[in-house]
C-alpha cells in the first residue's frame, strides 16, 4: 500500500474534521475522494502531505516526503514570477533529476505564456501551471485537491487524461465534487461525510452493492393495463410512471424479473420499445450515502 | 533562462517588487538630507520667521550630522526594513502560496534562513549606502569624520539591523499575516527602545537598540568597548530569534 491510515483523527478545537479514518491506497492506483463540502477531504490531503498534524491515529506512506506532491484546489504563486520560473523553482525544490521544464509547460499548454508573469494568468492557467509544477518533481504520490475545478471542458479533459495516464506510474489521490470525473478515472473511491469515511472500495462494489433491482420500460401503447397487471405480481415491489408510457418497475430480484417480466408485458398486449435493467449510478449512491 | 533556487526567489522578490529600491532610497535620502538639515537648520528657521524671538543654535558638529542620519534611519528606515522583511518572512500568510513551498521543502529552516539572509542583506546594504552618503555630506558640510568611528558605527548598526530582521522572522512564526508580523515586530523593537531609554545607561549598555546610534556616540566620546555588552546580547538574541522562528514554523500547520 502506498498510503495507509489507521484511526486517523483531526480536531480543530471542538470541531472534529476527521474521525477514525482508515484509508488504503494501493501503489499505482488512482483513488477518488468524494464528499460534500466540509467532509474532511482537504484536511485528509493536507495531513498526507505533512502540512497538518493528526490529532490521533497513524499515517504510513511508502514514498519519501520529497516525492509526495500536493496540488491545492486554487494554486497560487508569487505574481511577479514567470511561469517558467515557477516550474523551474518547483523542480529545484523537489530535487528533480534532469527536469524538463519546457516540456512540462508545453504539456500544460503554457509554452506561449512561459515568460509572462503569473499575476496575469487566468484561474485555469494557474491550475495548469500548478499541475506542471507538480509533475516536474516526478512524484511517487500525487495529492490533487479538486484539480479540474477551475478548468474549461477541454482543460478538464486533459487533466483527466493525464491522471488516467499516471495509473501504474504514480499513485494518485484526488478529491472531486464532479462524480463523473471520479467514475471515469478512479479504480477505488472513498466516500466521506462530516469527517467520516462512509465507504471505501472499488466503484463496481459500491454501485452493485447499492443497486436497487429495477427495470425501465418504454412503451408505445398506453401504460394503464400493464401497470395494473404489474401491481398484481408479488415479485413487483413498486411501479411508477414518471413520464407518459415510461415505467420504472422495482422488483424483488433481478432473477424474478428476468424470468417473468417479458412474458407479462406480452400477455398484457403492450407494445414494447425498450426494456433495460436500471443500474444505480454514482450520483444516486453518493446522495444516498451522504444525505 | 536561469534555473531557480530559493536564493534567486528571494532576490527576485526584492528586485521585482521594488522593495530593495525602497530600502536603498529611504536610507540614501536620510543620508543625504540628515547632515544638510543640521547644517542649515538655523538658516531654515530664520527664513521661516520665529515671530521676533531669536533662536540660538550651537555650531553643528560632524557628530550632529551623523546623529541626524542615524535617528532617521532608526525610525523611518527601520519601519521600511521591517515591512520589507515581513513581506518575505510571512510566507505562510497565504495558504495556497505557502503550500507551494512547504509541500516541497521538508526542512523549514531553508525557507526561513534564506528569506532572513536576503532581507537582512538588503537592510544592511541600504543602511551602509545611507551611512556612506551621510559621511560624504558631513565631511563636505560639517567637517571630517574619523574612518574608524564610521566603520565601527556602520558595523554596529548592521548588527542591530540583522537583529531587527531576526525579530521579524520570529514574529512571522507567531503571527500569520504580513501586517500582523510587521506590527508585532515594531511593537517588540519599540518596547526595547523604551526599556533602554527608561533604564538609563546601565540597562542601555545591554540593549540591542543602543547599537543603532553608535556612530555618533563613538565620534563624541564613546569607546568601542562600551558597545561590547549590547553587541553580545544582540548576536545571541539574533540566533535565539532565528532558532525560535524555525522551531515555531516547523510546528505550524497550514
Amino acid at each position: 500500500m502506498m498510503v495507509r491510515t489507521t484511526g486517523l483523527s483531526k480536531s480543530y478545537g471542538p470541531h472534529v474534521a476527521l474521525s477514525d479514518v482508515d484509508i488504503e491506497v494501493p501503489r499505482g492506483s488512482v483513488y477518488g475522494l468524494v464528499g460534500p463540502n466540509g467532509a474532511g477531504k482537504t484536511t485528509l490531503l493536507m495531513i498526507l502531505a505533512g502540512l497538518r498534524h493528526p490529532t490521533g491515529g497513524q499515517v504510513r506512506l511508502e514514498a519519501p516526503p520529497r516525492r509526495v506532491a500536493l496540488l491545492p484546489d486554487t494554486p497560487q504563486f508569487d505574481p511577479w514570477l514567470t511561469g517558467f520560473e515557477v516550474v523551474s523553482l518547483a523542480a529545484h525544490l523537489s530535487e528533480a533529476r534532469s527536469p524538463d521544464v519546457g516540456r512540462m509547460l508545453a504539456d500544460a499548454g503554457l509554452s506561449d505564456a512561459a515568460q509572462r508573469r503569473v499575476g496575469g494568468y487566468s484561474r485555469g492557467m494557474l491550475q495548469r501551471l500548478g499541475i506542471a509544477a507538480t509533475m516536474v518533481g516526478q512524484p511517487e504520490l500525487l495529492l490533487l485537491d479538486e484539480p479540474a475545478s477551475a478548468l474549461d471542458p477541454a482543460g478538464r479533459r486533459e487533466v483527466l487524461d493525464l491522471i488516467a495516464g499516471l495509473r501504474g506510474e504514480a499513485t494518485v489521490v484526488f478529491s472531486s465534487h464532479i462524480l463523473g470525473d471520479v467514475h471515469e478515472v478512479c479504480d477505488t473511491v472513498g466516500v466521506m461525510r462530516a469527517g467520516t469515511l462512509l465507504y471505501q472500495g472499488t466503484l463496481e462494489n459500491l454501485l452493485v452493492g447499492r443497486a436497487v433491482p429495477a427495470y425501465r420500460v418504454h412503451l408505445r401503447s398506453p401504460a394503464g393495463p400493464v401497470v395494473e397487471a404489474l401491481r398484481r405480481q408479488e415479485w413487483v415491489t413498486a411501479v411508477a410512471e414518471p413520464l407518459p408510457r415510461r415505467l420504472h418497475i422495482k422488483v424483488r430480484s433481478l432473477a424474478d424479473a428476468e424470468r417473468q417480466l417479458a412474458a407479462l408485458l406480452g400477455e398484457s398486449g403492450a407494445l414494447v420499445v425498450s426494456l433495460t435493467p436500471d443500474a444505480a449510478d454514482l450520483e444516486d449512491v453518493f446522495l444516498e450515502l451522504t444525505s | 533562462m536561469r534555473a531557480m533556487s530559493l536564493w534567486r526567489l528571494e532576490w527576485l522578490r526584492l528586485l521585482r517588487t521594488h522593495r530593495l529600491l525602497a530600502v536603498v532610497l529611504v536610507y540614501l535620502f536620510f543620508g543625504l538630507t540628515g547632515p544638510l538639515t543640521v547644517r542649515y537648520l538655523e538658516n531654515l528657521l530664520g527664513a521661516l520667521g520665529t515671530g521676533g524671538a531669536q533662536v540660538q543654535f550651537p555650531t553643528p558638529t560632524p557628530a550632529d550630522g551623523i546623529a541626524q542620519f542615524t535617528r532617521n534611519a532608526s525610525q523611518i528606515g527601520l519601519l521600511v526594513v521591517v515591512l520589507v522583511a515581513a513581506a518575505a518572512l510571512a510566507f505562510d500568510s497565504r495558504r495556497e502560496m505557502a503550500v507551494f513551498l512547504r509541500s516541497r521543502i521538508t526542512k523549514v529552516y531553508k525557507i526561513v534562513l534564506t528569506a532572513y539572509a536576503m532581507s537582512a542583506a538588503a537592510a544592511v546594504s541600504g543602511f551602509a549606502l545611507g551611512m556612506l552618503a551621510a559621511w560624504y555630506e558631513t565631511a563636505v558640510l560639517l567637517g571630517s569624520v574619523a574612518v574608524a568611528d564610521m566603520l565601527l558605527g556602520t558595523l554596529l548598526g548592521a548588527v542591530f539591523l540583522a537583529f531587527a530582521v531576526a525579530v521579524v522572522a520570529l514574529s512571522a512564526a507567531v503571527a500569520r499575516g504580513t501586517l500582523a508580523t510587521a506590527g508585532t515586530s515594531l511593537g517588540i523593537l519599540l518596547t526595547m527602545a523604551i526599556v533602554a531609554g527608561l533604564g538609563g545607561q546601565v540597562t542601555g549598555r545591554w540593549m540591542p537598540t543602543t547599537l543603532s546610534g553608535a556612530t555618533a556616540d563613538l565620534m563624541l566620546a564613546g569607546r568601542p568597548g562600551d558597545y561590547l555588552p549590547a553587541t553580545v546580547v544582540t548576536l545571541v538574541a539574533t540566533v535565539a530569534c532565528l532558532a525560535g522562528a524555525v522551531a515555531l514554523t516547523r510546528r505550524r500547520e497550514l
